[in-house]
């Protein structure tokens, strides 16, 4: 009683950290019981909790008891599973020694133990109060679109990709990559797999076995292809289409890439790509046709990502621009039920 | 715990510091309240032992005026005493000056001592041994003496002698 009681006078501090490849961003809210009566963003240049950060957040949480550090677990080895059934869990992968949990009774998301000790011990002079899912963070900044489009969800991080495919609020396929030690040979070999190249007998070209007038009479079908012109005017394909996203969309200023920038926008494109074909050609999820990519872009991809996935992909592809440390307040705040 | 992995450490507004503090007004604020518990009951004992006091002095002016009233009574029958013992004693010396005063010739059958008077019964051989020898000392003290006589059987004279003080003269004596 008399804890609540201090509680309602005190203001709470939300010290929200996101760990970059080179830097750090901290994002402070503090709140009272209704509004926000603070908050401070600060870019650090280090991956480390340096004085200089540990002063930056002793300056805000030496105000109040009150204070809760939310962070994002960048842990590489972390994902989510489409079922939140026990016995259905070991399908999909063997979660001993992950600590997972179930969202509304239909997906599981998961993550490393280990990984969870060492950010905890990565922050043991601060102390950490809440280690939030990149596949949550996902979820809660699409709940608009996830709960009604089928689409393939991307969160863009600096060195992480967390895709996840939704439809009507049900997981249906999720991963996470990590940009750094997914190298390109990686990617070619993943490349290798999904794609049948079969250099055996078949692929060969005999000339005796060509028939060519039977050939003459398929390539009749071809005799359409004047259709094909009209397409422009098949309102099927405008369906598929997020208008409101299109309108948001134009309102963003458009990202021009450097060369460094360029690279690292073809690996995502690469990683996306690999992913999105595992997802069709694994048997362990239900595979459903995917019309729209919602990217949640935490770095600031430019214009090639989505050029690239829509000129190889042939999907219409959608950037909303996050600020995850902002997120990962959000989702603090509904922890604690401010 | 909604969405976390973790669940939050639990937060309380008694840090050290407010711990220290909290703990020292605590100590200072008990002190006071024993200080002033102490006093209070300093001040209870104060006002019972006052009204004890009070008590016992009303008691004690009750009893004194009982025995003031006791003394004066005491005094008053001291007084009465002595009254009694100087008229005890002046009537003893009285009976014994009238006794002195009768002749040894006369014999007294009755004496009355009166407040104002003497009546003495008696037998006298004669009249004049009486009157010489009796009744002057009787008119001496007496104002006024009244005497009568009758013959008794043997010739002698049996005789009542009554005998008063005037108290009007008494009064102008005095």
């Amino acid at each position: 009683m008399l804890g609540k009681i201090l509680e309602a006078l005190y203001n709470k501090v939300i010290v929200n950290i996101v760990l970059k490849r080179s830097s750090c961003d901290v994002y402070i809210e503090l709140y009272s019981k209704t509004k926000i009566v603070d908050s401070s963003m600060k870019t650090f240049t280090t991956t480390t909790l340096t004085s200089e950060v540990l002063e930056f957040i002793a300056s805000y949480t030496k105000e109040s008891p009150y204070s809760y550090v939310a962070v994002l677990d960048i842990s590489p080895d972390q994902g989510a599973i489409p079922t939140c059934t026990k016995n259905q869990l070991s399908l999909y992968k063997d979660l001993a020694s992950y600590e997972y949990k179930c969202f509304n009774e239909k997906w599981v998301y998961f993550t490393l133990k280990n990984d969870l000790y060492e950010t905890e011990k990565f922050y043991k002079e601060i102390g950490v109060d809440f280690i939030f899912s990149p596949f949550v963070v996902l979820y809660n900044f699409f709940e608009d679109k996830v709960k009604s489009h089928i689409a393939l969800y991307i969160l863009v991080q600096d060195s992480y990709i967390s895709l996840s495919i939704f439809e009507n609020s049900q997981l249906l396929y999720a991963e996470h990559l990590d940009m750094e030690t997914s190298t390109d040979d990686e990617m070619l070999s993943q490349v290798m797999d999904d794609e049948d190249i079969d250099l055996g007998e078949s692929s060969g070209i005999d000339l005796d076995d060509v028939d060519v007038i039977e050939d003459m009479e398929d390539l009749d079908d071809f005799g359409d292809i004047e259709d094909l012109d009209s397409l422009e005017e098949i309102d099927e394909f405008s369906d598929s289409q997020d208008i409101e996203e299109e309108f948001y969309e134009a309102a963003e200023p458009i990202i021009e890439s450097n060369d460094e920038e360029f690279n690292e926008d073809y690996q995502r494109f690469s990683l996306i790509q690999t992913s999105l074909g595992h997802y069709y050609n694994s048997s362990d999820y239900e595979s459903q046709f995917i019309e729209n990519i919602y990217i949640a872009d935490g770095v600031g991809v430019s214009s090639d990502l989505k050029r690239y996935l829509e000129e190889e992909t042939f999907l219409n592809v959608y950037i909303r621009h996050l600020d995850i440390p902002m997120e990962i307040c959000a989702l603090a705040k509904e922890e604690l039920e401010v | 715990m909604k969405y976390s992995y973790i669940a939050p450490k639990k937060k309380s507004a008694f840090t050290q510091e407010i711990q220290l503090l909290l703990s020292f007004f605590s100590i200072t604020l008990l002190m006071l309240l024993v200080t002033y518990a102490f006093l209070l009951y300093k001040n209870y004992t104060f006002v019972e032992d006052k009204k004890e006091l009070s008590t016992k002095k009303i008691e004690l002016e009750k009893s004194f005026l009982v025995m003031e009233t006791e003394i004066a009574h005491i005094e008053k029958q001291k007084m009465l005493s002595e009254t009694v013992y100087t008229k005890n004693t002046v009537l003893k010396d009285s009976i014994a000056n009238l006794f002195d005063l009768v002749p040894l010739r006369i014999t007294l059958s009755q004496a009355q001592l009166l407040k104002n008077g003497l009546i003495l019964y008696g037998i006298t051989p004669n009249k004049d041994i009486y009157n010489f020898m009796l009744q002057a000392p009787l008119r001496s003290i007496f104002h006024k003496t009244y005497s009568s006589f009758y013959p008794a059987k043997n010739g002698w004279y049996r005789f009542v002698s009554t005998n008063y003080i005037d108290e009007e003269e008494i009064a102008i004596d005095e």
